[in-house]
């Protein structure tokens, strides 16, 4: 089998992120259906309620992402007199991808990595630990910033907040149900010929959150996927990127400021590799990733 | 009655077809034209650091004339020349004179480490990179272009938008297009 072009590559994590997003509002619309038929009325009042929640929690990170994610990570904002060399790389990578210049962030932190935020390319952010910095050559560090911009260039903000609120819109309404159905909720309701039976909703109501939380890190693998892929058609040089994942791979130290809720904007999962199992991990695997790139190395992309 | 209807609403649909290809079609070339004035902003960068660089080379490698006359007599070239053709030829032309001096330089350890010429190399590297950069976006901009100009429906509408294919930015050394990370 020939080695997918970047184009190739890109193409087709975009339609597969598309059909997972799809796989999610099929699933709301199968909850939704769930909570109506076995619940009635009081099953239909909970839709909303779990909407607006999902709604507001979610967009609130999203519009304030940059200045959320800086406090959470502990990162701060740099000028260009702070890090010339490093505002010289993003710097080709915009005119590369032709994307205004983002903010530029440090995070005083041994552990090698990067991450991406901002609701749109004009508020994006980008930042780096010190620790990436250090071990990291000039082609290395291109094609992580290159990684990045990706991220903003495809709008992977917004694509991880619909995810998460479509996820937290299954997980509410499935919790809301279970709680109804605890208290008895349900019982005082009279059984019309077309109401489902209460024990046929509960596989439902469970399963439906774990597959929307499977579903979310399977859109956010994707994503991954596609940021390298799109790196490579900024920087044309998938050896650069390729290096810089050897160079996580073989590093062990983790992130100090960790969280499950920031884990997806990194390069790599600042989390234990072996505490999530890989359905569920944000990251398609590291050794594949180097794979793929040392493919279109090897066909001269 | 209905028919009028009908025919009302397809019309409405064809001329709003139409504007969105037409203004599609202004977009990409004002998005070529966009990605040519970045290639010459970064070419007068370079071309900018090129008396500095001089310069410093001079200072320790004094004898070297015939590599700093290329690169002198190439920066002018390039600051001359102005249609597409010429500023790709002259890019060119620079960019090897360029590789060719930073060659002679490797046989003068002084002059590699002394601090201006440290500070040139970054720079140059940096701005190697974009101008090569500059080169890519403008040639992706130039192909999406000239996909829309040639294919159905948007090539119905390209006379009345009065856009064409453009050329593409081509460099004569093609090691340059493949490796955009030249290596000082």
């Amino acid at each position: 089998m020939p080695a997918p072009s970047f184009r190739a590559l890109q193409a087709s994590n975009k339609r597969k992120t598309f059909f997972l997003l799809f796989s999610m509002g099929v699933l709301v619309w199968l909850i939704a259906y769930v909570a109506v038929s076995a619940f009635g009325g009081s099953g239909a009042g909970v839709i909303p309620i779990a909407v607006l929640i999902s709604l507001i929690t979610v967009w609130g990170s999203y519009f304030g992402s940059d200045k959320l994610v800086l406090a959470m990570t502990r990162a701060h904002v740099i000028q260009e007199s702070d890090n010339p060399k490093l505002f010289n790389l993003v710097h080709e990578v915009c005119i590369a991808s032709g994307l205004p210049m983002p903010k530029v962030a440090i995070v005083q932190d041994n552990a090698p990595n990067a991450f991406a935020t901002g609701r749109d390319p004009e508020h994006a952010l980008i930042a780096f630990t010190t620790g990436l910095l250090e071990v990291m050559d000039r082609d290395e560090l291109q094609g992580v910033v290159a990684h990045e911009m990706s991220h903003v260039a495809n709008r992977d903000t917004l694509v991880s907040a619909i995810a998460a609120t479509t996820a937290g819109i299954i997980a509410l309404i499935s919790d809301i149900l279970m709680r109804m159905l605890w208290f008895g909720g349900a019982r005082s309701r009279d059984h019309r010929d077309n109401q489902m039976p209460i024990f046929l909703a509960i596989i439902p109501l469970i399963l439906a959150p774990i597959a929307a939380t499977l579903l979310k890190a399977a859109v956010s693998r994707k994503r991954e996927s596609l940021a390298d892929a799109t790196a490579v058609s900024f920087t044309r040089n998938p050896a650069g990127l390729r290096s810089a994942l050897e160079v996580l791979a073989r590093d062990n130290t983790v992130v100090a400021a960790r969280s499950s809720a920031v884990a997806h904007m990194y390069i790599e999962s600042p989390l234990d590799a072996s505490a999530a199992s890989r359905l569920f991990a944000t990251h398609p695997p590291i050794q594949e990733r180097i794979a793929t790139l040392r493919a279109m190395e090897s066909s001269g992309i | 009655m209905d028919f009028t209807v009908i025919a009302l609403a397809v019309l409405v649909f064809l001329v709003i077809f139409a504007v969105l290809q037409y203004n599609r079609l202004i977009r990409l070339n004002v998005q070529v034209d966009e990605a040519f004035a970045q290639i010459e902003v970064q070419l007068k960068r370079r071309a900018d650091l090129i008396p500095n660089l001089v310069e410093t080379v001079k200072g320790y490698a004094s004898h070297e004339r015939e590599a700093l006359e290329k690169v002198v007599q190439a920066r002018a070239a390039s600051t001359a020349a102005s249609t597409l053709p010429a500023v790709a030829a002259a890019d060119g032309a620079l960019t090897n004179a360029l590789r060719g001096l930073l060659a002679v330089a490797e046989a003068y350890p002084d002059l590699k480490a002394s601090t201006n010429f440290l500070q040139l190399q970054e720079e140059l590297a940096t701005t190697e990179n974009k101008v090569s950069f500059a080169r890519q976006f403008y040639n992706d901009n130039v192909r999406t272009l000239n996909t829309a100009v040639k294919t159905v429906p948007s090539s119905f509408f390209a006379g009345i938008a009065k856009v064409g294919e453009r050329e593409f930015y081509e460099v004569d050394d093609p090691a340059i297009r493949n490796a955009p990370n030249v290596k000082f």
